[in-house]
């Protein structure tokens, strides 16, 4: 087994057997990244392949201070947003149904409720802009002025789009909820 | 504050869940990326890693590049059944060339570049040289080599004086000022006409080869290209016994091919917006006519019929070269054909039975199960359970299925529907299929 840094080495040089071993050691949690800004698998797979080659072809790139994986996630998520202003103009823009209004008492979504797969599937589910600043900002943590500049778009922007995000994310993960409470009701 | 607090619960959420997640990926992917990394590293050329592969390549690339240069004359000669010698006969090289020497080869290149602007051919330059070492025929060796730019023919210019007694290698140059075939187009689309004449003044014959098979012996032929490609036109003129030879390429454009198809199948106007499927090949530009006196040029347009009607709806695709193909769908939208089709899933109105009436704008977002249809008459619809129990039925093709059973709202998933009836027309009609209730 070849540490990380044998791997970037290797890697530098273009040796085949480290490109395929970074891919084998990474390439699960990368998608589990770009699945996030995507709307379905095949798409993010799309993602992946373009930012296995970045990270293949920029390796030198990686200064060897900061945590390898952390430079590889930013590495996809730098794809994924080039993915999403290449796509921009074939994408149909959807429109909200009009704001979900927030009169929800305090729900807290317990933390194992919702499987990873659902979660994903309504991330995938929002219009493309939404889901871009929702990870941006909850997942990944950039500041709303950052992702502004990433995304180039006005700060404000920024932010109104994520709470739009969240009212959206909060409606499905509710209708969610429910269709999962009286399923399981049901069939007891 | 509230609502703060529960807004860092929902990010933390996907936080928590997601951002470590993982998913494996498709298993081809990873040899997909393995090749990608290959054609990438291959493209970035790097002296210090020339292995086989480049090695290889560059053979490849000379092979290529060789068969393309051997190709060109071949084909030729398979539309010319001889090569093209420029024959000196007996008498006139007598009279020309001092008895003492061997004949001299005369090859003469003759460089001519096609001006596109006016479509007419513009000659430049002919060359002679002489080298007594050789036989006194010349083979058209040098039609082999043709650059995009410029055509090298050999020809003999009719007014070529070959002063050259003393036989030595000697290169003369003369300006021509016209070539001696004149092209009424140089490209086009097909079919492509061309009108071709000779300007070799009187000759005792003209033998055109039109580079498709095609022959023709007449002085000023005109000629139709049906399929795409270069041609490479050549005239042979015998003169006073001198055989000269000029050629001309003439590129005919290849044809887009219009293609599109209309949903839905069985529109209900007005109600239905249609929208054109546009399948056209080898087309940057397209313009629609809907047959309503309205018209597109958007790539896949979509549009509003006010009425059912014989519709001719058209499309025109233009190529990059300006080429164009059509294609005519006659009576789109003629109101006599009689349908009934049904979705394939519905979503119930979770509030209560609605009792199955509906009409287009009451069911706008499909909560009522029920088909599209024209010309319909008698009419039997009946729905089933998995377990066969009938669940639904309606003698009435105005009121359909609101996915209630007794009062209580059926269980999402398949349930089985049969219909029987007539057209006012055109006879019975049964149908079987499935739906899928869905839950909002």
């Amino acid at each position: 087994m070849m540490s990380d840094q044998q791997i970037i080495e290797g890697c530098a040089k273009h040796e085949r057997r480290a490109q395929q071993l970074l891919y084998d050691k990474y390439s699960r949690f990368l998608l589990g990244v770009c699945l996030r800004y995507a709307t379905d698998k095949a798409e993010a797979e799309d993602i992946l392949q373009d930012s296995f080659l970045k990270i293949y072809f920029n390796i030198k790139d990686y200064s060897g201070t900061g945590s390898f994986i952390g430079w590889l996630r930013k590495v996809a998520v730098n794809t994924a947003i080039t993915h999403y202003h290449k796509n921009l103009k074939f994408r149909y823009h959807i429109e909200i149904e009009e704001f979900v209004s927030v009169e929800t008492g305090v729900t807290s979504f317990e933390e194992d409720f919702f499987t990873s797969d659902e979660l994903y599937k309504v991330l995938n589910e929002l219009p493309a802009g939404y889901r871009m600043v929702f990870n941006l900002y909850a997942v990944e943590g950039y500041k709303h002025k950052e992702i502004a500049e990433m995304l180039g778009i006005d700060t404000n922007t920024s932010k109104s789009q994520y709470s739009r995000a969240k009212a959206v994310l909060r409606d499905k993960l509710e209708k969610l909820r429910t269709l999962k409470s009286r399923y399981s009701a049901g069939n007891e | 504050m509230e609502d703060l607090r529960e807004d860092r619960m929902l990010s933390d959420l996907f936080k928590q869940k997601l951002e470590n997640e993982e998913i494996t990926p498709s298993p081809s992917l990873s040899s997909n990326l393995m090749r990608r990394v290959g054609m990438r590293e291959f493209l970035r050329f790097n002296p210090s890693r020339i292995n086989i592969w480049y090695a290889g390549a560059a053979a490849a690339a000379g092979t290529a590049l060789t068969l393309i240069l051997t190709q060109s004359p071949g084909k030729q000669s398979r539309e010319i059944p001889e090569p093209l010698p420029v024959e000196i006969n007996k008498e006139s090289a007598e009279n020309t060339v001092n008895k003492n020497l061997s004949v001299p080869v005369i090859t003469i290149t003759e460089n001519r570049q096609v001006a596109k602007s006016d479509n007419r051919i513009v000659d430049t330059e002919v060359s002679v040289s002489t080298d007594d070492n050789k036989p006194a025929a010349v083979s058209s060796g040098s039609n082999a080599v043709q650059s995009a730019e410029a055509q090298k023919v050999n020809t003999l210019p009719t007014t070529a004086v070959l002063n050259d007694a003393t036989g030595k290698n000697k290169l003369i140059s003369i300006n021509r000022p016209q070539s001696f075939i004149e092209a009424s187009v140089a490209e086009g689309c097909p079919p492509l006409k061309v009108s071709f004449r000779s300007l070799a003044g009187s000759v005792d014959s003209c033998s055109w080869y039109f580079g498709d098979a095609g022959y023709s012996s007449s002085k000023d032929p005109v000629w139709i290209f049906d399929n795409a490609g270069d041609y490479t036109i050549t005239l042979q003129v015998f003169s006073s016994g001198v055989k000269s030879v000029s050629s001309v390429v003439i590129n005919v454009h290849p044809k887009p091919l219009a293609k599109f198809d209309i949903t839905p199948e069985y529109a209900v106007l007005p109600r239905d917006e249609i929208s054109f499927h546009n399948y056209s090949e080898g087309a940057e530009k397209y313009f629609w006519n809907f047959g309503d006196g309205t018209t597109s040029d958007l790539f896949e347009p979509h549009h509003n019929y006010r009425k059912y009607g014989d519709y001719n709806v058209r499309l025109n695709a233009i190529s990059e070269f300006g080429c164009s193909d059509s294609l005519v769908i006659y009576n789109a939208f003629s109101s006599s054909g009689n349908y009934i089709e049904f979705p394939n899933a519905f979503i119930p109105n979770p509030t209560g039975p609605s009792g199955g009436y509906f009409s287009p704008k009451s069911d706008e977002s499909s909560q009522i199960f029920h088909p599209v249809f024209s010309g319909v008459t008698d009419y039997q619809l009946r729905i089933f359970s998995k377990r066969g129990i009938l669940i639904f039925e309606s003698n009435d093709v105005n009121y359909g299925w609101d996915g209630y059973y007794k009062g209580q709202l059926c269980d999402p998933g398949v349930y089985i529907w049969k219909v029987r009836g007539n057209f006012i027309n055109n006879g019975q009609f049964t149908k079987v299929g499935d739906i899928t209730l869905l839950k909002n």
